[in-house]
């Protein structure tokens, strides 16, 4: 993914920058099966990459490779040119908030942040300074002598942050930290994460399974499932183009539409048998891989879909269906359809009206039309 | 009807029973009650000690008449002067003081590695290697394991006849202060794992990762992180062998010869070999009160450590 | 009845003469006295409980007395291995109480045991009918009737191992200052039968016990530099079994255990002398009348020859009934004193003397030797 390493570097507009972190070929295998299995990508410096995966993709495995918890069974792993091998994480020069902060319940707040500090001999007379800059960087001026116990979990956050960034390391890694945290906490802690991370230009990598966290601070996203890297890119991309199955379906809310290839069109479009529907979509995968009669399936996000009363709203679309509505459910921004659909043998689709205001809301067990153009398909093969 | 009746399972009917009867048995207004019910064992238990220890400092203000062999009917401080006086037991009283603060810090500097190692080593077999090891001598007990130190350490044991192949002469490893001190380290080794291991088991492993992350090597990191965070664990163990030490009868009067008495020896002494009632009562209260008194001491300096049951000393 | 000390009520003393009545009866006709049921025997309980020293002890004890004694009457024996030091405020506490003692017949030092007559916890024994075949020894020293009734006498011996002795047997306690002892010598760890050889050993005299025992003190003191094991009866064995120790003062009991495992022991009575004392029999107060009866059968049958015969022979010590046999490696042994001059080197002191002053010796000697 050369180019979508360019655009991130670009969009940042700090031209090409020199790669801080390069994973070659990084295999990890217990008792015979593979956390992480030929795992390559570079990392250029002050990017934020979140390494995105279910629990068991082998995201955390590669991290704490990078942090140093762990050897690769083999590969190899370059922090700033340096192959760090074998190199204990006290000699790396890597900041980490950890999934449980593992912050130090007998210091207070100041003592944490000034532990690293002490442990890598850095002049005593300068620590306090620096230690009230990092607090005051994340907003905790003024509470250095509370005890852990006596800071709320958003503060605690703040701390492991502080904590892991004031010695200033060559790369910050995130261990799924926001996990535990309420929804509203998480989500403001994930934009305190990105201003952060902007203001000190830190090379950071993010391990999470929170795909809106991921889409939201990310200059870039590694997806990982089973022990393999999916796909490498920008989150726009990400979501407008995943690369496969498995990336479409766990970023986003997607429907699968079953069927056999029939044709390869201009402009990529590939047109598809379901029982004896013709569907539409554009390639997702190599063209080779969707030849005649070769099983396919079409992915299409939830939110691409327009639902109508009448046939007649949605002319202009190039898929029309009907279908019955099975469910309806009201989550605020927005209502979540579930339609069977006897056009494609009773499959059940999502689909979301996101003008929850200005529509009525369909009740279960009314008619309804569905329809999405041809580009909203990604076809893929399998 | 009938379908519904069914489906409410036998379990349920009888739990349903019991809890009809015991509503009879306790009423609900009782309820406030329940919690002082449950305590009522441990307050009965207690009292029975207090009541003991009543009878003890009665009987240690009398002294005992060797004409009759009855203590007598009037109240002196004379056990008490004894007590204080006597140069066998202050001797004793040193010794057992001295004695059980040394075991203590042993026990504890070898402990922790055993309890450390048990707590987070990945290899199942390991940990349970460990775990058996340390309550197999729970099921010994202390008087055969200090014979089998007798049989090890004697003049014509393991550890001389070893010695003997390389050349070096028997020589006396019983029946002194080193051997009382090393049977005691030994027997209360296992409590020391045992109160330091929850210690440990609640600091995440991660802490130390953390610490490690953050540029401490593992001196450091065991200095400024484990350490402290293990203390409660230091502060129940040490509290734990230090009393058991402090009190034991049993590993001084076998593996000491007979010369290197602890003071419960003192105590076993007056109660059953003078049969001096009000001077065995003296000197068990006087432990009594020393114990407490060092007891009181490590609370106040260092907090009730994991007796405390996790309640933070705020 | 030698006006007993110790007031009986009215039933009992009743009971105590038909009891020596049946005796007086009996004894005519079975050497043991008991074998014959008469109507006025009271009923028979079902078992008596003896205390006794575990070991060889116990073993003799059971061949000698208990095994007969049940197969004549058909009352079992069971014998309580608790250690006398704690069996005593146990029976003391029993009669403080008013409770039934935890034992029925204690097999006692004299020492221990006239600590409990003083304290008034005793049966008298002055009627049992066996008394009168028996020696002065039997009769403790210095207290009213019978109390207690002593069965046996013993030496504390200085026991040793002619290896480590290559001049010949030791002469005097003094030969056990020889720095080469240094940590192979044991002692009772109360001193118990080495204060008053060490008397004399210390140039004092016998007389001034308790009055002046410095010298006494004097020479413990020296044998404390030579850091002796201190111990109880078993430990003796056990030491020279494994080869801790040279040389003991001990109960020479202990020294032919030793010595029946096949290992090469001597003992002799030094110079200086060695302590001679007596072991016992006595009953707790407090008992059923009919099991009071019939404890007292028991002593009394532990007092015939028949019983002492066998009884002593496992002990290898000397008994209060004139003409037994002794063992025959025991003949002429300094340790089972039989004649005059056997006796002139053995040191006796009053029961009461011990008994007032145990206490203070004790702690004397464990102060010097816990310092």
């Amino acid at each position: 993914m050369p180019d979508a390493a360019n655009a991130a570097t670009a969009r940042d507009g700090r031209g090409e920058a020199p790669i801080a972190v390069s994973v070659r070929h990084v295999n990890m295998v217990y008792n015979g099966q593979h956390a992480v299995k030929d795992a390559s990508f570079d990392l250029p410096k002050g990017n934020f990459l979140t390494i995105l995966g279910p629990s068991g993709s082998g995201k955390t495995t590669l991290l704490r490779m990078i942090a140093g918890f762990g050897a690769p069974t083999s590969g190899n792993i370059v922090i700033n040119g340096r192959a760090v091998g074998a190199v204990p994480p006290h000699r790396r020069s890597i900041g980490m908030v950890f999934q449980k902060l593992a912050l130090f319940p007998h210091m207070t707040a100041a003592e944490n942040v000034a532990f690293p500090l002490k442990m890598r001999r850095r002049d005593a007379r300068t620590i306090p300074d620096k230690v009230e800059r990092y607090l005051n960087l994340v907003r905790l001026g003024g509470l250095g002598d509370r005890r852990i116990h006596q800071l709320s979990g958003g503060q605690q956050q703040r701390v492991a942050i502080a904590r892991a960034l004031v010695f200033e390391p060559d790369l910050l890694l995130l261990d799924e930290p926001l996990a535990a945290l309420d929804r509203k906490l998480r989500e403001e802690m994930q934009l305190e994460f990105r201003r952060i991370q902007r203001e000190l230009g830190v090379t950071t990598i993010n391990v999470t399974h929170d795909q809106r966290e991921a889409l939201v601070v990310s200059d870039e996203i590694i997806v990982m499932d089973k022990g393999e890297i999916q796909q490498k890119a920008q989150p726009t991309e990400t979501y407008r183009q995943p690369n496969n199955p498995f990336v479409a379906n766990f970023i986003g809310v997607t429907n699968f539409l079953q069927g056999k290839a029939l044709s390869f069109e201009a402009e990529g479009e590939v047109r598809f048998l379901h029982g004896d529907v013709v569907l539409r979509g554009r390639a997702g995968s190599a063209a080779a891989s969707l030849g005649n009669g070769r099983e396919v399936r079409g992915a299409l996000r939830a939110e691409q879909i327009r639902i109508a009363a009448e046939e007649a709203a949605l002319t202009g679309l190039d898929t029309v269906v009907s279908g019955e509505v099975e469910d309806a459910i009201f989550e605020g921004e927005r209502v979540v359809y579930e339609i069977s659909v006897p056009a494609l043998d009773g499959a059940i689709l999502r689909v979301f009206d996101h003008d929850v205001v200005g529509h009525t809301q369909f009740e279960a067990g009314r008619r309804v039309f569905l329809g999405w153009t041809v580009k909203d398909v990604l076809v893929f093969a399998g | 009807m009938k379908a519904a009746r069914t489906a409410y399972p036998i379990r349920w009917r009888v739990m349903d029973a019991l809890e009809a009867v015991a509503g009879i048995l306790w009423p609900r207004f009782f309820r406030a009650g329940t919690p002082y019910l449950m305590l009522a064992p441990a307050i009965l238990l207690v009292g029975l000690l207090v009541l003991g220890l009543w009878q003890m400092a009665d009987a240690s203000f009398r002294t005992l008449d060797t004409n009759t062999f009855l203590l007598s009917e009037d109240y002196s401080l004379a056990n008490y002067k004894r007590a204080v006086t006597e140069s066998l037991f202050i001797t004793v009283a040193g010794r057992s003081l001295v004695g059980s603060i040394i075991v203590t810090v042993l026990t504890l500097v070898i402990s922790f590695p055993y309890a450390y190692v048990m707590v987070r080593t990945p290899s199942a077999t390991l940990r349970k290697f460990l775990l058996i090891a340390l309550f197999l001598p729970f099921f010994i007990g202390q008087v055969v394991r200090a014979y089998g130190w007798l049989i090890i350490l004697g003049n014509q044991g393991m550890v001389n006849e070893a010695f003997g192949l390389i050349g070096i002469a028997p020589m006396r490893l019983l029946y002194n202060y080193p051997a009382v001190l090393f049977g005691l380290v030994q027997y209360m080794m296992p409590f020391a794992v045992l109160m330091l291991a929850p210690a440990l088991t609640a600091i995440p492993e991660e802490i130390e990762a953390a610490a490690g992350s953050l540029g401490a090597d593992w001196v450091r990191t065991f200095r400024h992180v484990v350490l402290p965070m293990a203390r409660p664990g230091f502060v129940g163990a040490g509290l734990v062998v230090l009393t058991l030490s402090l009190t034991d009868f049993a590993i001084p009067a076998m593996l000491g010869g007979g010369s290197q008495d602890f003071i419960a020896n003192a105590i076993y002494d007056q109660f059953f070999r003078t049969s001096d009632q009000g001077l065995g009562a003296t000197l068990a209260l006087l432990l009594v009160a020393v114990g407490s008194l060092l007891v009181g001491l490590v609370f106040t300096l260092f907090g009730a450590g994991t007796l405390a049951m996790g309640r933070v000393k705020a | 009845m030698n006006g007993p000390k110790f007031p009986l009520n009215d039933l009992t003393r009743r009971r105590l003469l038909q009891g020596a009545a049946a005796l007086g009866g009996a004894a005519g006709l079975s050497t043991l006295g008991v074998s014959r049921a008469f109507a006025q025997e009271p009923e028979k309980p079902a078992e008596l409980i003896v205390r006794a020293w575990g070991g060889s002890w116990v073993d003799s004890l059971k061949a000698g007395v208990s095994d007969p004694f049940t197969k004549a009457t058909g009352i079992a024996i069971r014998h309580d291995l608790t250690e006398d030091n704690e069996i005593q405020p146990k029976v003391w506490a029993a009669v403080a109480q008013k409770r039934v003692p935890p034992i029925h017949i204690n097999w006692d030092t004299t020492t221990n045991a006239t600590k409990s007559a003083l304290r008034g916890v005793t049966e008298d024994l002055s009627d049992l009918p066996n008394l009168k075949n028996t020696t002065d020894l039997s009769k403790p020293v210095g207290l009213d009737g019978y109390p207690i009734v002593n069965t046996y006498g013993y030496v504390y011996v200085l026991a040793y191992r002619p290896e480590a002795f290559p001049n010949g047997a030791p002469k005097s306690w003094k030969d056990l200052l020889d720095p080469k002892f240094k940590g192979r010598i044991a002692l009772y760890n109360d001193g118990i039968g080495f204060h008053f050889p060490a008397q004399v050993a210390g140039g004092g005299k016998l007389e001034d016990i308790p009055g002046n025992m410095q010298p006494a003190w004097d020479f413990v003191a020296k044998m404390k530099e030579q850091s002796p094991l201190l111990g109880e009866d078993p430990d003796f064995t056990t030491w020279f079994q494994k080869g801790e120790i040279d040389a003991a003062c001990t109960i020479s009991t202990n020294a032919r255990e030793a010595r029946k495992a096949g290992l090469d022991i001597k003992w002799v009575v030094p110079e200086e002398g060695a302590k001679y004392d007596t072991d016992g029999l006595w009953i707790p107060k407090g008992l059923p009348e009919n099991e009071l009866y019939w404890a007292k059968q028991y002593i009394d049958f532990a007092i015939s020859k028949d019983a002492q015969q066998v009884w002593l022979d496992g002990l290898g010590l000397p008994g209060v009934v004139p003409g037994l046999t002794p063992p025959a490696d025991l003949v002429g042994d300094p340790s089972y004193p039989t004649t005059e001059e056997e006796f002139k080197h053995l040191i006796r002191i009053s029961a009461k003397v011990q008994v007032e002053n145990e206490s203070e010796w004790f702690s004397k000697f464990k102060a010097i030797m816990q310092g």
